[in-house]
């Protein structure tokens, strides 16, 4: 019956599309473990945020948890969504994010609500029924309990091997490799049109001036096109913390569970 | 070098600066063109998604025991009408946007009333899995709806700001780009919604 009630309000809110947008949304950090509510030990915190980082560095998929005492006002599926998009989860040609979103019991506002969203690459691996069973039957119980480690890596003990057989680092590295081919392609291909550029005003000069100062503008070419290359591959795989976000973005997919 | 093509090579800088800057505009139109319509087939595949399912939710209803005939013929028929109010992504004016968003919401309202009856004639239905599942992807698909709908606007918006601000509006008069429709909310829909109920 509940469900139903919140389906009609869904309904409700894609009849007021203007309403909807001026929803809440936090500003972006640089982790993956965002808890605002204080519901994990700083023990908790570090540990889920190194097996996240862990999983982002081996298969290139990025999973965001917050935990936060109040959504104000915002529908939790919307909030979520805004987050996924504004936040960059995922890799940005990939899509490949998925938003762990609590809210947790306060005393203002005494229910608590638990999302999954998938971003739009994810959808294929985490169908909304697919989530909506993951949440009633890995985190409720737990999450009612006030366990929300437990109930987070149940979880992820289910989302983890379903995402990893989705994007594995191997392809996301064969695309990037691709990318970096075509820069290489492209650079060589400049270098010999530049070169034979001078060697025709070079005979049409008479072999007088040959510019010194030309090839070193294709030089600094090649620079431009190697940094352009590499530079955006450097951000989501450097070892240690979290490199940071990579852009993907979410269609609203995904599915909710109150506790 | 004398006066006249001095004058000659000034009046050719000047037209080759305008082109330049007419050709930036004009690329900038079709990249914002492109991007309404991209996100226009996004917001098909969503309502072709709840479309989709509709002939699910039909069919398991209709397995229930004491089905009676009737029940849902409000949404198959909604159904009926919305898939078939196409919008091509090249003519998205005001009148067909508004003509597809009258249709969609008139399946969302039917449907929002059919499966309240759902509730109050099958309760051991509403309690199977299957129609929960059922249930789950519904309301994905309308969430998916609220998102795309909004990235739609968004890209409209952009396309009509660059369209409309001076002086690109010379070069789309020109070169024929037109304006294009948004998503609205509803006639009589200035007070927020209210729905009540009791978790």
């Amino acid at each position: 019956m509940k469900r139903l009630f919140i389906l009609l309000l869904t309904m409700a809110v894609t009849l007021f599309p203007l309403q909807a947008q001026e929803a809440w949304c936090p500003e972006p950090t640089n982790r993956l473990v965002n808890d605002y509510a204080g519901e994990l030990s700083a023990d908790e915190v570090e540990m889920l945020e190194q097996r996240l980082v862990a999983f982002n560095d081996s298969t290139s998929n990025q999973i965001l948890v917050i935990i936060t005492p109040t959504l104000h006002g915002g529908e939790i599926m919307d909030v979520g969504t805004r987050i996924g998009t504004k936040w960059g989860v995922g890799q940005k040609d990939l899509k490949n994010g998925l938003v762990i979103l609590i809210k947790s019991k306060c005393d203002e506002e005494p229910y608590g609500d638990v999302a999954l969203l998938p971003g739009y690459g994810l959808e294929g691996a985490l169908p909304d029924a697919f989530c909506k069973h993951i949440i009633d039957d890995e985190m409720i119980d737990a999450l009612a309990n006030g366990n929300y480690y437990k109930a987070l890596t149940k979880a992820l003990d289910v989302i983890e091997p379903v995402c990893r057989g989705e994007y594995s680092y191997k392809e996301y590295r064969r695309k990037e490799n691709r990318e970096a081919l075509f820069g290489l392609l492209i650079t060589i291909g400049t270098i010999v049109l530049v070169l034979l550029l001078l060697a025709w005003v070079a005979k049409k000069s008479g072999g007088k001036g040959t510019g010194t100062g030309t090839p070193f503008t294709g030089g600094s070419h090649t620079g431009g096109y190697w940094g352009g290359g590499f530079g955006g591959s450097s951000g989501g795989f450097s070892s240690g913390g979290f490199g940071g976000f990579g852009g993907g973005s979410f269609g609203g997919g995904g599915a909710h569970g109150r506790f | 070098m004398k006066k006249g093509t001095l004058i000659i090579i000034a009046i050719i800088a000047v037209v080759a600066i305008g082109v330049l800057w007419g050709v930036g505009v004009y690329n900038k139109l079709v990249n914002g063109e492109e991007n309404v319509s991209n996100a226009w087939s996004q917001v098909e595949n969503v309502y072709k998604r709840r479309a989709d399912l509709i002939p699910q939710l039909v069919a398991t209803v209709q397995g229930a025991a004491n089905y009676e005939k009737g029940t849902l013929t409000e949404v198959i028929e909604a159904r009926a009408k919305a898939t078939s109010v196409q919008v091509d992504a090249n003519n998205l004016t005001e009148e067909n946007v508004a003509q597809f968003q009258k249709a969609q919401d008139n399946l969302t309202g039917a449907l929002s009333r059919g499966l309240n009856v759902i509730v109050e004639r099958y309760p051991e239905l509403t309690a199977t899995k299957g129609f929960q599942d059922l249930q789950v992807q519904l309301e994905g698909t309308e969430n998916r709806i609220t998102t795309e709908r909004a990235k739609f606007n968004d890209a409209v918006a952009e396309y009509n700001k660059s369209l409309r601000r001076f002086p690109n509006n010379i070069v789309a008069g020109i070169s024929g780009f037109q304006k294009k429709g948004y998503f609205t909310a509803p006639e009589g829909s200035d007070e927020p919604v209210k729905v009540e109920f009791d978790f």
